[in-house]
């Protein structure tokens, strides 16, 4: 359990880092669909991503 | 055959069984999130040649791959797994889906190959559906066959990370690339990596699984003949059964589905969409709350094994129904005061015709509202205003008023040629401006080229009246970072994150106990993938259509509030707990 626990916080650490440095480019959205045309964001994650496909 | 009783270490075979299984469907997960996660790449490369009518067709096919589909999946695979085994029929899932994503990664674009191509994606992403479709039973049930009896419920949890750590190592994949190459050549050709790499996940996956044996209770029960021949028509052709898969939809997965896109997905659309918070910001804020929570899909699952999965599976549903209210509330507070402040004092209201006002439920994302009731309903909702509503005569068209100020949703030619002379002034001011402020010049040069469109002056000058009369009222036009409460945001987050974990952490124990060897993999598969891909799928697009309707941006929250509470209704008068139900005793 320890190094599950301990590969967890190096996975956590480094997804925190991937998404400190992705800045408004990442979108985790993951399963969005088409819903873009309602809405005006301020800054938004990777547009169209919810016009998913 | 796992025993009865047993309270001991994990076995190695137990450790490897969890391992292959999770490690399994956390690339099946990556595989499909990488798709939404560059749709608009993936747009650009293989959508962007059609004409609008095709294009609404892809759109409508793009998303029934990825939701609609999922529960046929279910059927075929599950159908699959309870005749032939396990084992290999979440093979057959994983080399599906792993090799449906290379392929997408070597697939010619339309300059290439024309039409051909968004063809062939809309395949390879119907397969993925489908291949998730059968996947999780498969994990589930494999993994709940070999647990101890007192353990199925910490040993399943593990395969419910593997959603969000499959998102987290797509969103990896993804920038890691986009780091290496650059913006541009990501964007040409690099964006085919990330779905390129996934064959080397493939054969990891597939070399393990390989090694794997067979679940003992399938094989003991396919050494003595007694595999059903018809799963399909056990499963959902008997009512004694099919009252179970009912049962466990609109009283189990449902609820707990709701529950999940809510604090995985909706949060973040809330924040972003809603709350106007930045973006990069926002995705601090929520990846913080899902890696907080994540240790706690194992942690409920394990409790689940000591008090029961039904008290954790309600108390989640139910504390999702009393508290979604004051906590997105609180979210706002938190994340954007101003915007809190001015939906507190400022009074908009929409008068129109309803003859002209539209329930604006549009999951593809392409259907056009175009009334002037529907256009101004939309332009507040993504503004985030809370408005009321007043009746107006037949044929009249929308007008807002925000405070005293009165905006026609209808422009006329004479507001257009009014807004360009003003626009055209205002570039002539810049231009005098001493020093000139060249980012002023080029905002006024841009207003004056959109009101010179025909096709989009009519918007512009409806936007600058609407967009003046809401800052004058106090609305922001984006949640100012100096006054966001980052760590209770992050509280907020963290706790609809473990409403998650409650609801779904001991459910795939559940819905394996529900259902005789035979035709668990069927029977379980088809009620979580209809709850998950369906209730949970369209909760965005519904969840919108009600905020434009109602005008008030909590309203959406009306929609898993009220799944959430059916399922704890009925999985309370209905569903019995299961953690003692000995799986194998109808075998």
């Amino acid at each position: 359990m320890l190094k599950i626990f301990i590969g967890f916080v190096v996975f956590a650490a480094l997804a925190l880092f991937v998404i400190m440095k992705g800045g408004n480019s990442l979108d985790m959205g993951g399963e969005k669909h088409g819903d873009t045309s309602h809405t005006e964001p301020a800054s938004a994650p990777v547009k169209a991503a919810s016009n998913t496909p | 055959m796992a025993t009865l009783d047993v309270n001991r270490p994990m076995t190695t075979e137990e450790k490897k069984v969890i391992f292959a299984s999770s490690l399994g469907t956390v690339f099946e997960w990556y595989d499909f999130y990488l798709y939404g996660s560059l749709a608009a790449i993936i747009a650009k490369q293989f959508f962007s040649g059609l004409d609008e009518g095709s294009a609404f067709i892809f759109a409508l096919l793009a998303f029934a791959a990825g939701f609609i589909v999922r529960p046929f999946g279910a059927i075929f695979f599950g159908r699959l797994g309870d005749m032939i085994g396990r084992k290999y029929t979440f093979l057959v899932t994983i080399l599906i889906m792993g090799l449906s994503t290379f392929i997408v990664g070597i697939l010619p674009n339309y300059a290439s190959i024309g039409v051909a191509a968004p063809v062939i994606l809309i395949c390879l992403r119907l397969l993925q559906g489908l291949a998730l479709g059968g996947e999780y039973g498969g994990a589930a049930t494999y993994v709940a066959e070999h647990a101890p009896h007192d353990k199925r419920g910490a040993y399943t949890s593990w395969i419910q990370t593997t959603a969000t750590l499959g998102l987290f190592l797509s969103l990896m994949v993804i920038l890691g690339t986009r780091t290496v190459l650059g913006e541009a050549d990501f964007a040409e050709w690099g964006w085919r990596v990330p779905f390129i790499v996934s064959i080397a996940l493939l054969a990891v996956s597939v070399y393990i699984r390989l090694s794997m044996n067979e679940s003992p209770a399938f094989a003991k029960m396919k050494a003595e003949g007694k595999t059903s021949k018809a799963p399909l028509s056990e499963s959902f052709g008997q009512w004694k059964n099919l009252k179970i898969v009912i049962l466990a939809l609109i009283g189990l997965t449902a609820g707990q589905a709701v529950v999940w896109y809510s604090g995985q997905f909706y949060a973040l659309f809330f924040l972003t969409q809603s709350l106007k918070v930045n973006g990069a910001d926002a995705n601090i804020f929520v990846a913080v709350s899902l890696l907080i929570g994540t240790p706690f899909f194992i942690v409920f699952g394990a409790l689940s094994d000591k008090i029961g999965r039904k008290p954790i599976i309600m108390l989640g549903c139910l504390l999702a129904v009393l508290t979604y209210f004051p906590v997105f509330e609180a979210l706002t507070k938190a994340a954007n005061p101003a915007l809190y402040e001015a939906q507190q004092k400022s009074q908009v209201v929409v008068t129109a015709d309803p003859a002209e006002c539209s329930f604006q439920f549009n999951p593809t994302g392409t259907v056009k509202f175009t009334s002037s009731c529907d256009v101004a309903k939309q332009k507040l909702a993504a503004s985030s205003v809370s408005y009321s509503n007043v009746v107006a005569p037949a044929g009249t068209k929308a007008t807002i008023k925000v405070g005293e100020t009165v905006i026609n949703v209808a422009v006329t030619e004479e507001d257009i040629a009014a807004a360009k002379e003003a626009a055209e002034k205002k570039v002539a001011d810049a231009k005098a401006a001493t020093p000139v402020d060249d980012k002023a010049v080029a905002a006024a040069e841009a207003s004056v080229k959109a009101l010179s469109d025909p096709k989009k002056s009519k918007d512009a000058v409806l936007t600058a009246n609407l967009s003046a009369a809401l800052k004058a009222a106090g609305y922001p036009a984006k949640a100012d970072p100096a006054r966001v409460d980052s760590v209770k945001v992050v509280l907020i987050l963290t706790y609809l994150v473990i409403l998650v974990t409650m609801v779904y952490g001991p459910i795939a124990a559940m819905l394996v106990e529900m259902f005789p060897t035979r035709i668990r993999y069927t029977s379980m598969s088809l009620p979580y993938h209809i709850g998950n891909g369906w209730f949970g799928g369209l909760l965005p697009t519904t969840a919108f259509a009600i905020v434009a309707q109602t005008g008030d941006m909590y309203n959406g929250l009306w929609y898993p509030i009220i799944v959430a509470g059916m399922t704890f209704v009925i999985g309370m008068l209905f569903i019995k707990e299961t953690k003692d139900v000995d799986i194998y005793e109808h075998d």
